[in-house]
């Protein structure tokens, strides 16, 4: 079953589709592309973005003896160098890594459970600028007593450890990243309007009124200030003092 | 009494926690990640394996060390022995794996509903119970609706036949409604799909029923032109059936019957003969494929 994702898509879509999945990853190994290992999302079946990178130096699991930690444990990542923020490449790949080792969605997590720990360090860019080495490292975390409240960190090497050359990448279209990091009305953050509290904690709210027209505001009926009575009728007031005199 | 000595003293028993960057480094604590824009030793990356492992294995340690500072200082919840630190929301942008669902167009309830101002009414789902003393459901698995000994005396109405099995009365009144509910939701699901196409739900079955009729005509070799026809039914366009004239020319006659003669001693393969019908059809379903996509 020949794969090449960045040949053929339909493959790796029929697979998607299938296993109602949106994460891939295929090895291979060519005499073109040695130690070949494409990561990669889809979005409703489709391929959404993916990476081809070279595996140049490979530890697995067996080679360093040290205690492996619980299977489903989420890890912490960190990621060095600035290049993850510049290079786009190097941008994407992280995005993927963090997809990809994400782990379950939770909002709490154990203080005890933080077992493991997977390292990405960016290598120094080439002669013409190129991306350079992605060094892939996981560790077991161990904690340890250190007076304070949060405690010391020694590591272990556990785990695989990769040295990865970045060969082809493929990004996602526009219109489909767009459509793909659409966040639902319902998710989206309301902003509080008008409401504000003062330094004794009081909560103070600001009513807007309109532009008010002061000439055409309905008061109270007063005779005197009606408007007729200087330029109007002369008829009606000469009457009136006629009846007072 | 000198304090700073013993603190100093007990400070130097433990490894240091605190580590310095200089810029500063950014977490994604929802994620469980942390970014280090700092500059790296490229010398020390570029050198030997060994030696660039233990490089990578002190950054990572920082690294690690940086986050764990950063999660202890989370609020905390207690819950069986084990303390959770609440992670706050994710900054970064991730894709989504599907694209968001349409909002699904109103049922005929919920526009009546809507148009009165009926809220719905959240209720427990329980009901309690005077027979058996306890909270039962109202409908489902030993639910107070499907209990069948529920009611042990059923008076019989006073227009119903005294024969008549009451039990069997309610257990037929029972389907009925599921029946009608059944119905209702069909008719709810058709009319959403008629919405989707922009067609009104009522022309969307009139269509339906003249394609209907149509086909079954075709069905009878006369093409229905001796059906009893319904009232208010229009005229089926094109539908005929040609016969060639008995007495006709020999020649064409000849002609035809060895053009498949011909045919069948050749054995056609399924390459030539062309099915029109469904070359036609398959010519239409991607014309309509396109231009659903390209919408």
């Amino acid at each position: 079953n020949e794969i090449h994702p960045f040949e053929d898509e339909t493959g790796i879509e029929f697979f998607a589709r299938k296993n109602d999945s949106s994460l891939f990853a295929v090895g291979m190994h060519s005499k073109k592309r040695p130690h070949n290992l494409i990561l990669g999302r889809t979005f409703n079946y489709q391929i959404l973005d993916m990476i081809e990178m070279g595996v140049e130096r490979c530890t697995t699991m067996q080679e360093h003896k040290s205690q492996a930690c619980s299977v489903g444990m989420k890890p912490l990542m960190v990621f060095n160098g600035e290049a993850f923020n510049r290079d786009e490449n190097l941008v994407r790949l992280k995005s993927i890594l963090l997809d990809l080792f994400r782990g379950e969605v939770a909002d709490k997590v154990s203080l005890k459970g933080l077992e493991y720990i997977i390292t990405v360090t960016a290598g120094p860019p080439g002669p013409n600028g190129e991306t350079g080495l992605v060094f892939f490292r996981t560790y077991t975390t161990s904690l340890k007593k250190s007076g304070l409240r949060q405690p010391r960190v020694e590591l272990e090497e556990m785990g695989p450890s990769l040295d990865l050359r970045i060969r082809r990448v493929r990004l996602p279209t526009e219109d489909m990243w767009k459509l793909a990091v659409q966040v639902p009305k319902e998710l989206k953050v309301v902003k509080v309007k008008n409401i504000s509290r003062d330094g004794l904690g009081d909560k103070y709210g600001r009513v807007h009124l309109g532009k008010q027209e002061i000439n055409k505001i309905q008061t109270r009926k007063v005779r005197a200030l009606k408007k007729n009575l200087d330029g109007g009728k002369p008829g009606k007031r000469q009457k009136m003092d006629v009846d007072t005199e | 009494m000198d304090v700073s000595g013993i603190l100093e003293e007990h400070k130097n028993k433990f490894k240091p926690i605190q580590v310095d960057r200089l810029i500063p480094t950014e977490f994604d604590l929802g994620l469980l990640a942390c970014f280090d824009m700092n500059m790296l030793d490229d010398n020390r990356l570029r050198a030997g394996q060994q030696s660039r492992d233990r490089y990578l294995k002190e950054l990572s340690r920082e690294g690690a060390q940086q986050m764990i500072n950063e999660l202890f200082g989370l609020p905390t919840t207690v819950d069986e022995d084990s303390v959770y630190a609440t992670l706050p929301k994710t900054t970064t942008v991730l894709p989504r794996e599907k694209p968001i669902p349409k909002e699904k167009p109103p049922t005929r309830w919920e526009k009546f509903a809507k148009i009165k101002g009926i809220q719905k009414r959240k209720s427990t789902g329980k009901v309690f119970d005077e027979d058996q003393g306890e909270w039962r459901r109202k409908y489902g698995y030993k639910g107070v609706n499907n209990d069948d000994q529920k009611p042990w005396l059923i008076e019989v109405p006073g227009k119903a036949d005294q024969y008549q099995d009451q039990y069997q009365v309610r257990r037929d009144e029972k389907k009925a409604r599921i029946e009608k509910n059944t119905r209702r939701n069909q008719r709810n699901v058709e009319e959403n799909v008629a919405v989707e196409k922009g067609m009104k739900p009522h022309e969307m079955r009139k269509r339906e029923l003249q394609k209907a009729l149509v086909l079954s005509k075709q069905s009878t070799a006369s093409l229905g032109k001796f059906d009893t026809k319904l009232k208010g039914e229009p005229k089926t366009k094109g539908l005929k059936r040609k016969f060639d004239p008995l007495v006709g020319s020999a020649d064409s006659e000849k002609s035809k019957n060895m053009d498949i003669l011909n045919r069948v001693a050749k054995g056609e393969s399924k390459a030539t003969v062309i099915n029109v019908r469904k070359a036609q059809r398959a010519v239409n379903n991607a014309k309509r494929a396109a231009a659903s996509k390209s919408k």
